[in-house]
């Protein structure tokens, strides 16, 4: 079981999601992506998808309009 | 500072996250700053334009929805080719019905009092120039991750990006108004302008319209169903 950390700061929505998804699909069942992002329509879209997908997410926000979207890939 | 406490607890793994938190320290007081250089600048445009008050309050009020609500134009029709979900695209749905039923009473209210009414010049031809116009501005906005109302809403939450995408914005609305009688002389006027109530009546318009809005939040609503089963 792996962390992967994705760097997205300062990228605008949808490079993040877009990025996200490529990631994802290198990932085994269980590993984790830690996808960080700073534009606010990214800290939708990204957990929306995530959590539509089936995985378990969790949002955080790490300093003032910075966040991490910890994402658990299930399936 | 009990917030962080309760994710680490429960989470556990998000630890390394918050070990690089900051403390926070309170924004209240650039709040109340603000708040006061707001409310300064706007009784001083007040004395000088009656009514400027009322939009700069609108204005912010608009801003603030869409800063906290994540609403974006952008994203209501990019998401759905992008992610499958249509959850902004049917808040926006809701928003045109909203709309549609708010401006038509504003209308109407001026029509049966006899005065002239307001928003007129609004209703403009439609053409083949409103498609390709839609579509340069759909690649645009994708580009340069937020419509009119998303880049100057970003723009203030501080993302740097969006401010080069201000900056061009700016410069491609000047160019735009710039060559705007030509492109409205040669292709615009071309077309014919439709306003619902002429052809239909007024009540007949709202219904029509609401009606259309109504299938397309369907429609989306199915196209999710169809995209999350895949």
């Amino acid at each position: 079981m792996k962390e992967v950390i994705l760097d997205c700061f300062g990228e605008a929505c949808p490079i993040p999601l877009v990025k996200a998804q490529n990631k994802i699909k290198e990932l085994e069942i269980g590993d984790i992506l830690i996808v960080q992002i700073d534009h606010s329509c990214a800290m939708k879209n990204v957990p929306d998808w995530a959590r539509e997908d089936g995985h378990n997410v969790e949002v955080e926000e790490i300093d003032d309009g910075e966040w991490e979207v910890i994402i658990e890939k299930v399936k | 500072m009990g917030d962080t406490e309760k994710i680490e607890t429960v989470t556990g793994r998000s630890a390394r996250g918050s070990s690089r938190r900051k403390p926070k320290n309170s924004q209240l007081p650039y709040a109340i700053v603000l708040i006061a250089l707001v409310g300064a600048l706007s009784w001083f445009l007040d004395q000088r334009d009656n009514g400027t008050f009322w939009l700069l309050l609108t204005g912010l009020a608009f801003g603030y929805i869409l800063q906290r609500s994540r609403f974006c134009f952008t994203a209501s029709m990019r998401d759905p080719y992008l992610t499958g979900s249509t959850t902004v695209t049917r808040a926006v749905l809701v928003a045109f019905a909203i709309t549609t039923i708010g401006f038509t009473a504003i209308k109407y209210g001026y029509f049966i009092n006899g005065l002239p009414i307001p928003g007129m010049s609004y209703v403009v031809p439609i053409s083949f120039a409103t498609i390709a116009g839609a579509i340069l501005f759909g690649i645009g906005m994708v580009i340069a991750g937020g419509c009119a109302s998303g880049t100057l809403m970003r723009f203030g939450e501080g993302f740097q990006m969006q401010f080069l995408s201000l900056i061009f914005f700016i410069i491609g609305s000047l160019w735009g108004a710039h060559d705007f009688g030509w492109w409205k002389y040669h292709f615009i006027s071309k077309g014919k302008s439709i306003f619902l109530p002429d052809y239909f009546g007024w009540l007949g318009a709202v219904v029509l319209q609401l009606f259309i809005i109504f299938l397309l939040y369907i429609a989306a609503e199915k196209y999710q169903e169809v995209k999350s089963n895949h």
